[in-house]
This record gives C-alpha cells, sequence and structure tokens, in this order.
C-alpha cells in the first residue's frame, strides 16, 4: 500500500507551500519519521517527516508554490 | 523547584510502568497526528503537546472519571490520559459524526463527560472560571471529587484566570490550577511578557498554596501532585501547580519548537520525560522487552482508532441546528414560523405585587423546589439582598451555600455557573447591569451559549443570568443605561427573556430556571419597582417563545417588550382619541421568538411599528421589521418602521436621556405617520 505526500496545512492561515528542498534522492529507502523534504510556507521552513517507512517517490518540484493538498510524492 | 531526590525508589515500578504505559499513548496520538497531517491525510489545526506528557501521564495515577478535568486546545494529552475514547477522539479532530461531539467541536473543543472530561477552551484562561463551578457543585454535594483545569503559561497574564484564583481562594474550592508551563506563550517567552519570576508565588496573593514543579523528572513529579491532590480532595483548598517543562513542538503545525535556539532544543529533549521516563523503568528492572510492548500496543491502539475514526461519515448538514437548543425546533430559520401553546389562565390563590416582588417569588419557589438551584451574584446577600433587593432575605432563609454573594468580578461569576450546569446545578446568576455584560460576554457566548452545540449535546449549560437593564429612570450615565439585548439575540445558544409585567417577570423567571439551556433574563430597573400587578402565589411557567396581546386593535401593531411596553400601550390610548385602533404584541421572550404571533397580528393591521430602548442601528428591530416585510410584503399597507434609540451613548443629561429614548410621544408621531402613509 502507497501513501500519498500532500502539501499538508501546518497551521490555521496556511492555504499554499513550497519544496524549498528534498532532503533525500528520488528513489532512496526511507524510515517513517526520517525527514525527507522542507516545506516553506509564508512564515517559516519546516523539514517534514516521512509519514510511512518504503521508497520515495517524488512527484513535486523544488521551488514550485502548491495549495495545500497538492500531491507532490508517494512512499511506495 | 521542590527536591526530591531522583530515582524510582520513591515510586513503585508498577507505578511508573503505568505512567509510562499513558505516555506511550500519548506519544503514538502524537505521532500519528503529527504524520498524518504531515502526509496530507488529516486537514485540520494542531497544537502539539509533545514535551508536556508525564503531566497527564501523572495525574492519570492519582485521580479517576469522577473527577474533573477542564483543559485547552492544546490538550489532546490530558484527554488520552484522561480516558477519552481515542477512537471518539480522532473521529472528532476529523469532524466525524462518530466523534465524542459529532463533529461539531472538533479538537480544540472535546468534551467527554463519562471519563470527567468535562470542557475544552480554545479561549485562553477561560476554563479556569468553569472549573470552579465543578468543583463547587462537588463541594455543595459534598462529593469528595477533585477538578483540574490545565492552561498554559500564556494564560497567567489573563484577567479569567485570576478572577478564578481569586473566587477560589474565598470559597476554598476543590480545584487545582495546573499551569503547564512549557515557557513559551504561543510564540512569545516568558520575559517578554512578564516580569513575574514564577507563577506558583502568585498564588499566595490569592491566599493559598502554589508549588513549582519539575515535569520532566517523574517520581518527584508524582510525589508532589500526590500530595497537592491529596490536600485537595480532603477539602483543604485550591492549589495553584506550576509544572514546569519545555515544549519541544511549534505553537501550531507539527515537528520542533524551532522559536528554540539549537542547543535549547537539544538540551530540551535531552531532559524530556519521555526518555527520561523509560530509562527509570530499564533501570528499576523493567526488561526492555516490557517496554517496547507497552509501545507496541499504544500503537496499535492509535491505529485502530484512526481506521474506525475514517471510515465514519463527515458530519452532514442536516446537523446544523441539531444540538444548538435541546429542541431542535427552536432555532429561528426563514419562513418557520410555529405557533407554541400559550400558558394557562393561572387559578390558584393570587397577589398583587412589584415586579420585584415576582422575581423574589419566582427564586424563593426555585431554590424551595430543586436542591441543585442556587443563586450567585454581587452584593446578593443579606443586607443588603442585591443592590436592587432582588434577593432579599433569600440568603436568610436559605443560607450562605445558596444564596452566595460574589467578588465583583463578572467573569468568575458567569463561569462558576456555568461549571455547576455543567454537572446538572440550575444556577442563578445576577449581573447587576446589562452593561457589565461586555467584563464576562467571553463567558457567556463563547462558553455557555456554545457548549451544547460544540458538545454535539455531550453536557449542555442550564445556567439563568438575570441582568437589571437601566433606562426611563435617569441620571445612571453612558455605562449603566444601555439595553443590549442584540448582544445577546445574535449569539446562536441563549434564549433571552424581557418582561414587562410582574407576572411575566415571575413566570418567565421560573421557566428559565427550569429551562435545559442557557437563558438570560433581562429585568428593567424602572419596572422592578415601577409597575404592579396580579400574579399567582405559586409556582406557574410562562413558555419562552409566547408573545402576548396587551391590547386589541385593527389599524397597526405596536411591537415592543421590556419597559418600552408601558410606552407603546400609553401611544396606543392617545392613538386612540385619534381615532387610530393600535394593536399592541408584547413579545416577552426574544429567543426563541414568537413570529407567528407577530405575523397574525400584522396581517390583520398592515401596519407596523417596532420599538424598542436600545439604539435602533442594528437593533433587534430591524430583524422584526424585516421579517415582517420579506413574510407580508403584499399585504402592507406603509413600509415596517423601527423606533429605537439615537445612535449615541446614553447621556447624563436629563433632556438628552429621555428624548433619545423612544417615549410615547414619539411612539405616537411615528405610529401616526405610519397610519396616514400614502404611496
Amino acid at each position: 500500500m502507497s501513501t500519498q505526500l500532500m502539501i499538508p496545512r501546518l497551521e490555521m492561515a496556511m492555504t499554499e507551500g513550497t519544496i524549498a528542498e528534498w532532503l533525500v534522492a528520488d528513489g532512496t529507502q526511507v524510515k517513517e519519521g526520517d525527514m525527507i523534504y522542507v516545506l516553506e510556507t509564508g512564515k517559516a521552513t519546516q523539514d517534514i517527516a516521512a509519514p510511512a517507512s518504503g521508497r520515495l517517490v517524488q512527484k513535486g518540484t523544488v521551488g514550485e508554490v502548491y495549495p495545500v493538498g497538492t500531491e507532490i510524492g508517494e512512499i511506495v | 523547584m521542590e527536591k526530591h531526590a531522583r530515582t524510582t525508589s520513591g515510586l513503585e515500578p508498577a507505578v511508573l510502568t503505568e505512567i509510562y504505559r499513558q505516555m506511550a499513548r500519548i506519544r503514538a496520538v502524537d505521532k500519528a497526528i503529527q504524520a498524518g497531517l504531515s502526509g496530507g491525510k488529516f486537514f485540520f489545526s494542531y497544537w502539539p503537546m509533545t514535551g508536556q506528557e508525564s503531566i497527564p501521564a501523572v495525574l492519570s495515577q492519582l485521580v479517576t472519571k469522577r473527577d474533573y478535568m477542564v483543559t485547552t486546545y492544546r490538550g489532546v494529552h490530558d484527554h488520552v490520559a484522561k480516558g477519552v475514547p481515542l477512537e471518539g477522539l480522532f473521529a472528532e479532530a476529523l469532524g466525524r459524526i462518530d466523534g465524542v461531539n459529532k463533529g461539531k467541536g472538533g479538537s480544540p473543543h472535546i468534551s467527554d463527560p463519562p471519563s470527567g472530561s468535562m470542557l475544552t477552551t480554545a479561549i485562553v484562561g477561560a476554563g479556569a472560571p468553569i472549573a470552579n463551578g465543578l468543583a463547587l457543585a462537588a463541594q455543595l454535594r459534598h462529593e469528595d471529587r477533585v477538578t483540574i483545569v490545565n492552561f498554559g503559561d500564556g494564560a497567567t497574564s489573563i484577567g479569567a484566570v485570576h478572577e478564578a484564583m481569586n473566587l477560589a481562594g474565598v470559597w476554598k474550592l476543590p480545584v487545582i490550577f495546573l499551569c503547564q508551563n512549557n515557557q513559551i506563550g504561543e510564540y512569545t517567552f516568558i520575559p517578554d511578557y512578564t516580569a513575574s519570576k514564577d507563577f506558583a508565588s502568585r498564588a499566595a496573593g490569592y491566599g493559598f498554596k502554589g508549588v513549582r514543579l519539575d515535569a520532566c523528572d517523574v517520581p518527584s513529579f508524582y510525589l508532589g501532585m500526590k500530595s497537592v491532590v491529596d490536600q485537595v480532595r480532603r477539602g483543604d483548598g485550591p492549589v495553584f501547580v506550576e509544572a514546569v517543562m519545555q515544549r519541544l513542538g511549534p505553537h501550531a503545525g507539527v515537528g520542533d519548537n524551532l522559536e528554540l535556539a539549537p542547543d535549547q532544543l537539544k538540551a530540551a529533549k535531552e531532559n524530556w520525560a519521555v526518555p527520561r521516563t523509560r530509562a527509570l523503568l530499564l533501570e528499576a528492572g523493567i526488561p526492555e522487552k516490557e517496554i517496547a510492548a507497552i509501545e507496541e500496543a499504544a500503537s496499535v491502539e492509535v491505529d485502530r482508532a484512526i481506521e474506525k475514526a475514517s471510515a465514519s461519515k463527515v458530519t452532514p448538514q442536516s446537523e446544523t441546528l441539531v444540538d444548538v437548543f435541546a429542541d431542535g425546533t427552536l432555532p429561528p430559520r426563514r419562513g418557520h414560523h410555529p405557533k407554541r401553546e400559550a400558558e394557562a389562565a393561572p387559578s390558584g390563590e393570587t397577589k398583587t405585587g412589584l415586579m420585584l416582588e415576582g422575581i423574589l417569588s419566582a427564586q424563593t419557589i426555585a431554590l424551595e423546589s430543586d436542591k441543585n438551584v442556587f443563586l450567585l451574584g454581587e452584593d446578593i446577600g443579606d443586607p443588603p439582598g442585591g443592590v436592587f433587593a432582588t434577593s432579599k432575605g433569600l440568603q436568610t432563609k436559605f443560607g450562605k451555600d445558596r444564596v452566595r454573594p460574589t467578588p465583583i468580578a463578572e467573569q468568575s461569576i458567569i463561569g462558576a455557573g456555568i461549571g455547576a450546569a455543567l454537572v446538572g446545578m440550575r444556577p442563578v446568576a445576577e449581573i447587576m447591569f446589562n452593561d457589565f455584560a461586555g467584563v464576562c460576554l467571553d463567558q457567556i457566548f463563547n462558553h455557555a451559549a456554545k457548549q451544547r452545540y460544540m458538545s454535539g449535546s455531550a453536557s449542555h449549560v442550564p445556567l439563568t443570568i438575570r441582568m437589571m437593564v437601566g433606562g426611563g429612570t435617569g441620571g445612571f450615565g453612558a455605562q449603566h443605561s444601555q439595553s443590549l439585548e442584540a448582544w445577546l439575540t445574535h449569539t446562536p445558544g441563549l434564549k433571552v427573556t424581557f418582561p414587562s409585567t410582574p407576572f411575566d417577570a415571575k413566570g418567565l423567571l421560573l421557566s428559565c430556571i427550569f429551562d435545559d439551556d442557557p437563558c438570560v433574563q433581562l429585568e428593567s430597573i424602572k419596572l422592578l419597582r415601577g409597575v404592579r400587578g396580579e400574579m399567582p402565589v405559586g409556582d406557574y411557567r410562562i413558555p419562552l417563545g409566547v408573545a402576548k396581546v396587551r391590547r386589541e386593535g385593527t389599524d397597526i401593531s405596536l411591537i415592543s417588550y421590556g419597559w418600552q411596553v408601558p410606552e407603546c400601550l400609553a401611544a396606543a390610548e392617545a392613538l386612540q382619541k385619534e381615532g387610530f385602533s393600535a394593536e399592541v404584541i408584547d413579545l416577552r421572550t426574544l429567543v426563541p421568538l414568537d413570529y407567528h404571533r407577530v405575523l397574525e397580528s400584522v396581517k390583520k393591521t398592515r401596519r407596523a411599528l417596532v420599538v424598542h430602548a436600545a439604539t435602533q442601528f442594528c437593533g433587534f428591530g430591524a430583524e422584526i421589521a424585516s421579517t415582517i416585510s420579506e413574510e407580508l410584503f403584499s399585504k402592507l399597507k406603509a413600509p415596517v418602521s423601527r423606533l429605537g434609540a439615537d445612535y449615541a451613548p446614553i447621556a447624563y443629561s436629563r433632556e438628552i436621556e429621555t428624548n433619545q429614548i423612544p417615549s410615547t410621544k414619539p411612539i405616537v408621531e411615528r405610529a401616526r405617520s405610519l397610519l396616514t402613509y400614502e404611496n
């Protein structure tokens, strides 16, 4: 079963976010809790942990602004 | 900080294991929420409590479900350890129908009375006055329950907490003010928002004990809390506990607390009670396998709860008006104008008296007939029995427990009423002037009014608030003369009455006291001693939401309430001399509003004027005028009109005051303009 990675709503006022950096290369095996990318919001940047263990499939592009809820990757 | 040896020796390994089990459950919940938010699976606001787990985990070994708890939006750990079912907790956070509160409150407003988790507020500090009420109920019922109110260090700045501490001190309430001092109020650190060196020492100023405990050192924290809980349970009065740790997460969202410098964060994680307690268990000889099994069980419990919660339906739109009031037909809605039965004609012995005597009689009957009824308010003891004598003699008759004069602190009054009402008491709180609603409005409109809805009817607030309303007597000035009913009627969840006769004042007040929803009765100071009337000596009830035709007429409907009703009756008399027949409708109850009788009257007269003492602009009359226009547009012979006070604060000058508020003459003039209106 794969787990979708979506731009999370980290705070009440957040409507969109930017992938500042992928911390882990595409296709890498990650463990639940490993930091996998840096999310930039209007207010701050935040390291985002893997919600599950598996192989990371990147779909989102660094620097792109995505609305909250957009799928930016998958853990398969 | 209180010093205890940092060993498990003061604490049975079995107790420490149970504490760790709760910490593991809290950690599993925290991790699952953060993973769900990060992965985009959950979309809700989250205020992580990472770092604070030990506080409720320790308490779980010192209290039971019988003990009451109030907490804040950063309170998921408190709910988990108190025993709120995880499935219902997650379903609630996800806004689902199987949530403990039917998905109507959400994560910041959890209430689960079966586990003793009584109320969660998202208004910083507002839980403290309510906790007093829960503690008061236990005290009055001679129960040995303890009430714990959790709040963050940020809440120590707000007035509600200070008012609550003062009241708890003077009434020696069995309540623990549990300040979870995570050392940062949202995004602002302690030295930037207070000059206080600590918070525990503030308790001495209110006449009770305060202790500062290290929540990261679980054995010492347990021993410290045990002595506090024992003391409060014994009935030795309140205690303020400052439980110190460091919040490891952000104010809202997921991940680390990035407000902390990297070395501070590192130190805080090393000092974190969760790994420290785990190490203590190993030190005490608990096998690693056993600890891992506790953690695994917690994780399985959480996964199952999320799975079940996720399968529950999103709370549907059909639930919108359910849980506003006990009776789902009461919320006003367009085109819905039910006819409610009027009261039966009074029977039995009657007497003639002032409105004041009607109020006194209603409270006497309520106190006599139900031990859950008690009165609280400023100066209501004997003497003087209330500054307007509306409780004169009641303290002498019913004693100091049931007729309770309070500090001059309206938030503490309403909060105590709400808390006691949550557990089935029927408090009657007096607010001396309607104008003082401003200093307790948060308790009224954010808590009393919304609790039934936010809890999905898991709890409700059968509280009655009596507020005296100035106007028409002169000389009270701008801060003691306002009619602010629109503030109340605009808040879903409150019932509002505004009587104009002694008969109604008594019958409506008795209905309010025995109603299961929060009611506010507005009592005109002018009428309290200014109007006499006949009323039954015994108990009778006037149903809420039933207007009364005070005078029948055929040419125009004058629609009013409170002390403007006699003005309208005088105006009708004057109009009669000019050959016009005016009908006078006394609304009596503003919420629920009797649109049926209003519309029936205007259908007949085809003209309507709404009159009130409150400011006309955005006043309650606008609501009525708009609905009449919409419902009866084709039948009307003239535009529906409103007459209220001029748009200005109430002046001290007699000339201005008597002219800025409607009275007989301007009512007659406006009515005449409608009666002679030509297209």
